[in-house]
């Protein structure tokens, strides 16, 4: 069937159905037409609807119906016009007129009814009164105009009754010669009808005029009543008085009213989390640190999937057969998840990142500087060079150790003076507190709490500090966690200040001034250096003034040192030198606080990269300070500072995680490189200390890490590569090797050298002979430098530390204290190296050197303590060996994965339909599709018979055609040839 | 110091300048000539101006012609001035290399070697512009014995000089008649380690530019080969160089053939020098490379890195010339030891140890042991080392299927109590390793160093899959440390716990076995 041309043709359907029902009327079946079904299973019970049929009468009534809908659409195929009754009910038989009505009424009030407002009931709907609307009723008009109305009870446009009944229709004939008397001619009359109508017309007009000038009156006269009806009289009275008063006072007010409104209308607070208990707030941290460690973890198992990708191919997403091939480009299906850091900018390759169009992506930096950062870089470098080349030339002339070893002795000599000073303290403190109160961040509430007890500490602290000698005093300072010591170390930074500042920063900063000064004169216009060095000038000038007027000069004198921190790209470094020179560590690390909050990257944009600057200068800070030490003091002060100043670079660092990691690979970088032009010698703590560093920075577990892995390669270079055959090496070799321990706790790797150094060193304490020897793994080799550890005294009297020391970095000769500790130290290591493996076999054949060495050893010269504890830990490793079992090596196993079989279907509750197993939605859906099969089924066999239908219409049309033309043709044949008749006929005649 | 000296030789430099260029000029300045040499005397230490300034000189001498002398048979000496000033000039000529080949031993280094230099330029340019005129190919031999023979000195090492020669030795008529002249010069009783050193190095290079068997030559790029030579006495207008790969190949032998005759073996540094000059450059150039096999045996016993060499000569050996050697396993098992990680021939030994294993005749039991040895070596190498050693392992268990019982016993393992494998046992098959398991590459699953890691589980991954082995990756140069330093990350991950100080909070164990704060 085409497509429906003509919308009035679609409900045609429908109309015949209807139509059908109304003339419902059964007809009796003719039983010759009744056809029955063979049933070919009988169930009992069971109701069939199709036992029996019509065919003849089911044909005709198809045909029928077709013959309305479809021939009727045929009929009007291609024409245009058609008239269409449209009234309603129209041809409805079943509708009685009054219905029709009705059903006509109320499509009216239907199409009336706009959705515009449904909820103005009675606006659009005009109701009438006798023909008339309400509004037309309901108009009060003027009086005046409604003079119609008066006119309107009387006839005959008001003339008089004897007028009309003598004037009109002639007159009474009767009468006419009663009125004779009055001998009035007809002509008289009609004047006298005239004048009396316009008589009565003018009276009645001045009537009207009157009574309108009456009302007017009576109007005007209202209104000027009218105020003085409704006016309260109080007001009319106090306006003058009060109201001036009230109006003065409210001017008064108004401030305070302005305020009081705005409070209330001011938006209240957000509502928001309660405030957390302790518990509460602790056990949220306790959550958020598992999440953390179990992330961690992750990590550190991480990247098995680098290489389980060999194995397994990816399983190729599924495309459907449709859409092979059809020329559309696919979606790249590699997912890429963008994450962004701190900075906003996204972390993703930017090889990704140019596919992609990313909001903030900065072209080229895969760190969280600006574009700047280049330059800023090539600047650092070159002062960082610079400052190098200071501490070469520093080295050289090999005065540096002077200052330092002064400031120690002043330091001693100080110290008394700090106890003196307890009332200070406590005004200082309160002074520092409030001017970091500016600018501290919102603590944690915990920490609020807390504060409050641990000034109370610290104040106890400070009571056992007045009673205890000067030296062990600052051991308990520093040893204090620094969180703890906020308070006191504040305190203890002004005090110290004005001891220190005061003797020793003159020297001291003139002779870093020169060295920075010396620096700069390569590179830096002279301008620039007079005006640095009137700086410097300045900074002595107040120093000096300090003298006087302690605390606040100095707090001011930091305040603006920080202030112009950045001022000077060049002169960052230094200014950091200047700002923790002389100053004890936990000064320094009060001093970077300050520097650091000042700097927060909330209150400016670029503080950012200002502080990862800083960064860089601190990590340059560090190396100047572990540079050329030479004795022990100076080592444990260059300790002490790290450990004060190590949070702060973890602070700097979460700051700006790019860029920091930027800086710390380029320094591990560099000193990686300095390494490998030498070797065999061991770097300097100047090196190691990073590695620590970079341990507490970052998490050292992972599987691969930018900064952790090639930290840990390179200090297994170290213990690979170098010689080490003196106490500088070895110290260092153990210092790195409780390094590479650190590293490895969590993670439990494997780091061969570290426990061939071990080895080594094993080797070195053991009394070995040539005779017999027990290999050694390289750096170490077999008869070089043997039994330079080896103990050939007798010292089981002597008493010795558990553990190394700073000395043993400045350790010149190896004597044996320094002997008894190594191996003492190394057991430890090893026995912590050797848990790490207890789940594997190899274990077995990677410690039993180390076990048989241990054997060689000569216990019995040891202090009791170290021959009990190494001899612990050789038999704890033996026994771990002697219990060990080796399972050899299995693939692992596959689960096979079972054939599908066919099991019976059983149901517990029968229901006899398929779909009683389908959830509801999937029930559903079934019985839908089943629905649309069959109804397609129905459809397409219903236009098929229509198809029949319309080729037998179009066959009859054809032929009824056809028989139509034969017929004319016929009858034209037919009159031709009568023609001729005729005209044979008169041919004839002629 | 420095300012001092700088300024010195500039001025003296621009002196001789003058000088050369007013002798050169005029006959007046004759004279100049004399005081320049004369000059070597007063000078100690370097002598590199004046070294320039006779090159200068006589290059330019010899390009004139002025020092050709005209020698009529059967006539007496032509008694001319301008005869007479000609053999005068000869005269100075000759001195004046004298003077440059002592400079080749004494003085700075820099000097030395442009002492070295200028012999050679001078050679050179007397070959170009031969005494004697001639119309031939003319290489002045004598000149170059001069050399060699400054150069084979039995107290100095050369080593510099020597090195600084390898730019001529790529020209082949030099290294022709370089081996020429040596072999000439060979010919000694008793040399001194360090004359054999020299004489060794020098040999080395000159052999450094591979000398072409005949029958390759001639069938292959002939032209390309004519072309690409370079001749150092040679020009357009003469003969040109008649290269002889056949001479140099007996020259070599010549050569060889008398440093047989020398005790190579008493010092190890002679013997290394020897042995990779040998196995490097000579073996294929040798008529009779099994004289060599002797030599080769011994060193092969003795152990260390000398025997790592050896073994590339015996596997040559056994590969072209049908030499049956016994034990070779086990002496190539012998050399896996850790001490293998601190020679420098590590990369070559594994190398060598992929070759030889790689023949799929060997006996299960004896591949069984490499393979575990190497993994026990792995344990304890540096981490590009342990690469290198699983990749070795991988590629025997790759080659080797029956190994595989080592990663996956199938039917149900029994446990052992020990590891049933004996590293001490020096003979491979009886180590008993078939009957052990891999355990140290699963151990190195817990390597540090990710590539190792990952290298270990594709090892222990090899049970199941069928690869082709891979060839020994090449020596990289890339460091492990700078590899890392390059690989991207999607993140930086911090610690997150803050710490308080220099005490990591997660698992600090630097102050547990440190006091450093007191």
């Amino acid at each position: 069937m085409a497509k429906v041309k003509n919308k009035r043709n679609s409900g045609l359907a429908d109309k015949v159905h209807n139509k059908r029902k109304v003339d419902g009327v059964k007809k009796k079946l003719n039983p010759f037409e009744v056809h029955i079904n063979r049933e070919k299973i009988k169930v009992l019970g069971k109701k069939s609807k199709h036992d029996r049929g019509l065919p003849g009468v089911s044909r005709g009534k198809a045909i029928q119906k077709r013959k309305e809908t479809l021939g009727t659409e045929m009929k009007l195929m291609n024409k245009t016009n058609a008239f269409i009754d449209r009234r309603i009910g129209e041809k409805n038989n079943q509708l009685s007129s009054e219905d029709r009505m009705i059903a006509r009424f109320a499509a009216e009030r239907a199409r009336q009814h706009s959705k515009k407002d449904i909820y103005n009931l009675a606006d659009d709907e005009i109701l009438t009164h006798r023909g008339q609307t309400l509004e037309q009723i309901e108009k009060f008009d003027d009086p005046r105009s409604s003079d119609e109305d008066d006119d309107e009870g009387k006839k005959f446009g008001g003339l008089g009754d004897d007028f009309v009944s003598e004037g009109h229709f002639g007159g009474g004939i009767l009468s006419k010669t009663e009125a004779k008397d009055g001998a009035k001619s007809h002509k008289d009359l009609i004047e006298q009808l005239i004048a009396e109508s316009k008589k009565r017309k003018a009276e009645k007009q001045k009537e009207k005029e009157q009574t309108l000038d009456l009302t007017e009156k009576l109007d005007s006269e209202w209104k000027d009543l009218q105020p003085v009806v409704f006016k309260r009289p109080r007001i009319e009275e106090k306006e003058s008085v009060i109201d001036k008063l009230l109006k003065q006072a409210e001017k008064k007010n108004e401030a305070y009213d302005k305020m009081m409104r705005e409070l209330r209308f001011e938006k209240r607070g957000t509502p928001s989390d309660g405030l957390k208990s302790d518990e509460k707030q602790a056990k949220e941290e306790r959550e958020r640190l598992e999440k953390l460690e179990q992330e961690r973890l992750q990590r550190m198992e991480g990247d098995d999937e680098v290489f389980a990708p060999r194995t397994q191919k990816p399983t190729p997403k599924h495309r459907s057969a449709d859409d092979l091939d059809d020329n559309f480009d696919l979606e790249d299906e590699k997912e890429i998840m963008l994450a962004y850091d701190k900075d906003g900018k996204p972390l993703l390759p930017e090889n990704v990142l140019k596919d992609y169009s990313v909001p903030n992506a900065k072209p080229k930096f895969e760190d969280g500087i600006s574009d700047t950062s280049s330059d800023d870089d090539a600047d650092d470098e070159s002062e960082e060079d610079e400052e190098e080349e200071a501490n070469d030339s520093g080295s050289e002339e090999d005065d540096d150790g002077e200052p330092n070893q002064n400031e120690s002795l002043d330091k001693k000599d100080e110290k008394p003076n700090k106890i003196n000073s307890t009332n200070d303290k406590q005004e200082s403190t309160d002074e520092s507190d409030d001017e970091s109160d500016d600018n501290e961040e919102i603590n944690d509430l915990k920490e609020e709490k807390g504060n409050t007890l641990k000034k109370q500490k610290s104040i106890e602290l400070k009571k056992e500090n007045k009673s205890e000698a000067s030296k062990t005093k600052e051991k308990e300072v520093t040893n204090i966690p620094e969180n703890k010591t906020k308070e006191t170390s504040k305190a203890n930074t002004i005090d110290k200040k004005e001891a220190n500042g005061i003797l020793i920063g003159d020297d001291e900063d003139e002779s870093d001034d020169e060295s920075g000064d010396g620096s700069d004169d390569g590179s830096e216009e002279d301008d620039e250096i007079e005006s640095e060095k009137e700086g410097v000038d300045d900074l002595k000038d107040l120093k000096e003034s300090e003298e006087e007027s302690a605390d606040e000069v100095d707090a001011e004198e930091e305040t603006e040192k920080i202030g112009s921190f950045f001022d000077l790209k060049l002169a960052e470094g230094d200014n950091l030198k200047e700002l923790l020179t002389g100053k004890t560590p936990s000064q320094q690390s009060a001093a970077l606080q300050k520097l650091i909050k000042s700097y927060d990257p909330g209150l400016a944009v670029n503080n950012k990269e200002l502080l990862s600057r800083l960064f860089a200068h601190m990590l340059q800070y560090v190396n100047d300070i572990f540079t050329d030490l030479k004795d022990e003091g100076d080592i444990i002060k260059a300790f002490l500072i790290f450990d004060k100043l190590a949070p702060h670079f973890y602070d700097l660092a979460q700051t700006n995680k790019v860029s920091t990691k930027k800086f710390l690979v380029e320094l591990l970088k560099e000193k990686h490189d300095n390494y490998l032009k030498r070797p065999k010698r061991i770097p300097d703590l100047d090196t190691l200390i990073f590695f620590k560093l970079v341990s507490l920075i970052y998490p050292t577990s992972d599987f691969r890490h930018p900064v952790t892995t090639p930290s840990l390669i390179f200090m297994s270079e170290i213990l690979s590569l170098s010689r080490f055959g003196d106490a500088f090496s070895i110290s260092r070799g153990l210092f790195v090797t409780s390094l590479v321990l650190e590293y490895t706790i969590l993670s439990k790797r494997l780091v061969p050298s570290a426990v061939n150094f071990l080895r080594g060193i094993l080797y070195l304490c053991a009394n070995t002979s040539i005779l017999n020897p027990i290999q050694v793994v390289p750096p170490f080799k077999l008869h070089r430098d043997a039994k330079i550890l080896n103990l050939e005294d007798d010292c089981s009297k002597m008493v010795v530390e558990n553990k190394m020391a700073a000395k043993d970095f400045a350790l010149g000769e190896i004597d044996d204290d320094f002997k008894i500790r190594c191996l003492n130290a190394s057991m430890g290591l090893l026995k912590e190296f050797f848990d790490y493996f207890n789940e594997f076999e190899a274990q077995a054949c990677l410690f039993e050197p180390h076990i048989n060495l241990a054997g060689r050893i000569d216990l019995d010269l040891y202090p009791k303590k170290v021959r009990s504890k190494v001899s612990e830990i050789v038999n704890y490793m033996k026994s771990a060996l002697e219990v060990k079992t080796f399972t050899p090596l299995t693939k692992e196993q596959k689960k096979v994965k079972a054939l599908r079989l066919y099991e019976p279907d059983f149901q517990e509750v029968f229901t006899g339909s398929k779909s009683s197993k389908l959830s509801r939605e999937n029930a559903e859906r079934a019985r839908l599709q089943t629905k649309y099969k069959r109804e397609m089924k129905g459809a397409l066999r219903e236009i098929r018979r229509d198809k029949a239908y319309i080729a037998s219409v179009k066959i009859r049309q054809k032929i009824h055609g056809d028989n139509m033309r034969k017929d004319k043709v016929k009858q034209i044949y037919k009159e031709a040839s009568i023609q001729q008749g005729e005209l044979n006929k008169l041919k004839r005649m002629k | 110091m420095a300012a001092v000296q700088q300024n010195l030789p500039k001025m003296v430099s621009a002196q001789l300048r003058n000088k050369a260029n007013e002798f050169l000029n005029s006959r007046k300045y004759a004279n100049n000539l004399a005081d320049i040499l004369q000059m070597f005397e007063a000078e100690t230490d370097n002598y590199s101006p004046l070294l320039l300034t006779i090159e200068v000189i006589f290059t330019e001498l010899l390009r004139r012609g002025d020092l050709i002398e005209e020698i009529v048979p059967l006539k007496p000496v032509d008694q001319s001035p301008e005869a007479e000033y000609t053999r005068w000039l000869r005269e100075c000529y000759e001195t004046a290399l004298a003077r440059a080949l002592e400079c080749v031993t004494r003085g700075r280094t820099n000097s030395r070697l442009q002492a070295l230099v200028t012999c050679c330029k001078l050679l050179q340019a007397e070959g170009k512009h031969p005494l004697e005129s001639s119309t031939g190919y003319f290489f002045p031999s004598v000149r170059l014995k001069n050399i060699f023979t400054v150069l084979l000195d039995s107290e100095q090492s050369m080593s510099a000089p020597i090195a600084r020669f390898q730019e001529f030795t790529e020209y082949r008529d030099v290294q022709q008649y370089g081996l020429k002249v040596l072999s000439a010069l060979a010919y000694r009783k008793s040399p001194t380690p360090t004359y054999m050193q020299n004489y060794l190095e020098l040999l080395d290079k000159l052999l450094l530019t591979e000398i072409q068997f005949e029958n390759k030559t001639k069938l292959k790029n002939r032209d390309n080969e004519e072309k690409e030579e370079k001749i150092l006495c040679g020009s357009e207008d003469k003969v040109p160089f008649p290269y002889n790969p056949g001479v140099c190949r007996r020259y070599a032998n010549r050569c060889w053939s008398f440093a047989c005759q020398w005790p190579l073996c008493a010092e190890p540094r002679t013997h290394r020098r020897a042995l990779l000059l040998l196995v490097e450059r000579l073996m294929p150039l040798l008529t009779r490379p099994h004289l060599a096999t002797d030599m080769l045996c011994d060193s092969l016993d003795a152990g260390g890195p000398i025997s790592m060499l050896a073994l590339q000569g015996v596997l040559e050996l056994v590969r072209r010339h049908n030499i049956n050697y016994p034990d070779m396993y086990d002496r190539l098992y012998a050399m896996f030891e850790p001490e293998m990680f601190a020679t420098r021939y590590k990369k070559r030994l594994m190398h060598l140890a992929d070759i030889f294993l790689s023949s799929t005749h060997l006996p299960e039991s004896l591949v069984a042991a490499f393979a575990k040895r190497l993994s026990r070596l792995a344990l304890v190498a540096a981490p590009g080392d342990a690469g290198a050693l699983l990749q070795l392992v991988h590629n025997l268990l790759l080659r080797h299927p029956p190994l595989k019982r080592m990663l996956c016993r199938e039917p149900d393992p029994t446990i052992m109590s020990s590891d049933p494998y004996v590293m001490e046992e020096t003979c491979a098959s009886r180590s008993r390793a078939l009957g052990s398991s891999l355990w140290e590459v699963s151990l190195l699953r817990r390597h540090h160093v990710p590539a190792v890691c990952s290298e270990a589980a594709r090892v222990l991954a090899a049970a199941s899959e069928r690869a082709q082995p891979v060839s020994m990756a090449p020596p990289e140069d890339a460091q492990l440390f700078d590899a890392e330093l390059k690989k991207r990350f999607k993140t930086i991950e911090m610690n997150f716990i803050r710490p308080q100080g220099m005490t990591s909070p997660s698992g600090e164990r630097v102050m547990q076995f440190w006091e450093l704060m007191a």
